[in-house]
């Protein structure tokens, strides 16, 4: 199982762009940030003091149903409390995400949207990076399947999650902190207790924290960190960007 | 000078990458100042990330900030020179596009260096001008105002401010333009040129005898390139020159590349040098 793979400012219109491809659950995404932008007709918004996060979420094959404005609102809610939507020329303007789900299996009319969730979530995050908007924190998040013999399973399948009893998407932030959970099926206390032990593992290695807070990287059974991926994207691109700096230092 | 730095949102900045001076650090875009509770660490103040780049200090200003990516769209900012295409005129204005995207900016009829009711500068719609960005207003929906002229001297400060005539615009992203600032207004003596950029020195040399050229750096991403003194080769010149610049841009080449580029160019477009 290789590991997922991101690029990062693909668009040249956009603001900000990336796409992410995870091989496991088959999903691939292509998002981009526009922000900050103008408003029409919005000026009077209800947080006068903070930025607009609009976030729209376009299924390849079918228009965008109930699923996708429910996704939408999960998106809306995580990435607002990460974005800094008071910094300077924000509040007041939009921050516009929009995600395209342009391979993998399509969500059926009524079907889950959590296998995909990470990976909209990751591709937010590095549009959201490569666009310069303010964040407090980065994020990265993973989805977990638990079938009927209590094993769990990383970054399911589409058949894997129909076999499945419990779905579970947990997103951390950089810092280690748990910022978003959505689970669907049945399952117990246990049961979510080893899948957030697990997940957490996925996201930033195993290696516990230390008395500083920081989050040592480990490379494990889990293969890299999700985190990791995260900022290696993000500094390869910077790396590219500002090689004439770099080597003249 | 240490290895540069990349931060993400959320990092903390080591204090031993910033300027060690008792004056008061000055805090540049990316950055921000949080406070810890005091009983968690010694030192009660982090200055952490907010962007992806790279940390960037200035000894001599004391100042710090972070380099984002370098191909983000142009945010206008007071006192920056950009190249504006003049949309239409109206009674006390001239209504300039800065980039294709934003809403108007608003350059006085009377801003321009001697300008007076009967001397106004006659500019139609298409037309360039290299200003300065004199206020950005506060908030959405705020009025952009761009000023040729020193309110406060009557001269078009610095040098070359007014109504571009003939020559070409090229667009390049808004990171190359403020390298191409910090290269043609500092002096280049040193040999790998200033902000890793060789390609005017190089233009400069090789374009010499056929007359030079003159070129202007818009912040928002433009570069206007003009040759109207090399006669026969002047087309072909301007375009050289933009095609280097922009290719250049483009593969982020380094500086032996830059000047292996020109040379190609120079010879592929047939101009002597």
């Amino acid at each position: 199982m290789g590991g997922p793979i991101a690029v990062l400012h693909p668009l040249d219109r956009a603001d900000g762009s990336a796409s992410y491809k995870c091989p496991s659950t088959g999903s691939n995404i292509l998002g981009s940030v526009n922000a900050p932008i103008e408003l029409p007709g919005r000026r009077d918004a209800l947080k006068p003091e903070e930025a607009t996060i609009e976030v729209f979420v376009k299924p390849g094959t079918a228009p965008g149903g109930v699923g996708e404005r429910y996704v939408e609102g999960i998106l809306r809610t995580a990435l607002g409390r990460v974005i800094l939507g008071r910094e300077k020329g924000y509040p007041r303007r939009g921050v516009v995400i929009t995600l395209a789900i342009v391979g993998g299996e399509s969500v059926g009319r009524g079907g889950s949207y959590l296998p995909l969730l990470p990976a909209l979530l990751h591709t937010a995050t590095l549009a959201l990076l490569s666009a310069s908007v303010p964040l407090s924190v980065t994020l990265s998040a993973t989805v977990l399947a638990v079938n009927s013999a209590g094993e769990i399973t990383r970054e399911p399948s589409a058949k894997e999650v129909t076999t499945a009893t419990s779905l579970h998407v947990l997103a951390f932030t950089s810092k280690g902190h748990l910022l978003l959970n959505e689970s669907e099926g049945t399952f117990t206390f246990d049961t979510w207790d080893d899948v957030y032990e697990r997940a957490l593992a996925i996201c930033h290695g195993s290696s516990t924290f230390g008395s500083d807070g920081d989050v040592a990287m480990a490379e494990t059974t889990e293969g890299q960190p999700l985190d990791g991926i995260v900022r290696d994207t993000v500094e390869d691109h910077i790396h590219r960007d500002y090689a004439w700096k770099i080597d003249a230092a | 000078m240490s290895s540069p730095l990349i931060l993400l949102p959320g990092d903390e900045v080591p204090s031993e990458y910033l300027p060690n001076s008792s004056a008061p650090l000055r805090l540049g875009p990316g950055l921000r100042l949080l406070s810890q509770p005091p009983a968690t660490k010694p030192s009660k103040h982090v200055l952490t990330a907010t962007q992806a780049g790279i940390l960037s200090t200035d000894n001599k200003r004391n100042a710090v900030s972070i380099l984002s990516t370098s191909n983000r769209r142009y945010v206008p900012t007071s006192n920056d020179l950009i190249i504006a295409q003049v949309h239409h005129s109206s009674a006390d204005y001239f209504h300039c596009m800065i980039t294709p995207q934003s809403p108007h900016a608003l350059l006085g009829q009377l801003s321009f260096e001697g300008a007076t009711k009967k001397t106004r500068p006659q500019l139609k719609g298409g037309d360039l001008v290299y200003a300065r960005v004199l206020s950005t207003g506060l908030g959405p929906g705020a009025e952009i105002e761009l000023t040729c002229v020193n309110p406060a001297t009557g001269k078009a400060e610095p040098g070359g401010l007014g109504p571009l005539n003939g020559g070409m615009v090229f667009d390049i992203s808004t990171g190359m333009a403020a390298r191409l600032i910090r290269a043609s207004s500092s002096s280049s003596d040193q040999q790998e040129g200033v902000a890793g950029l060789v390609v005017l020195d190089e233009l400069g040399k090789k374009l010499e005898k056929a007359g030079g050229f003159e070129i202007a750096v818009g912040r928002n991403g433009k570069v206007w390139v003009d040759c109207s003194n090399s006669e026969d080769d002047a087309v072909r010149a301007t375009v050289a020159i933009g095609r280097c610049i922009t290719t250049i841009d483009e593969h982020n080449l380094n500086p032996t590349d830059q000047r292996k580029l020109v040379t190609r160019i120079l010879r592929e477009m047939k101009i002597e040098s």
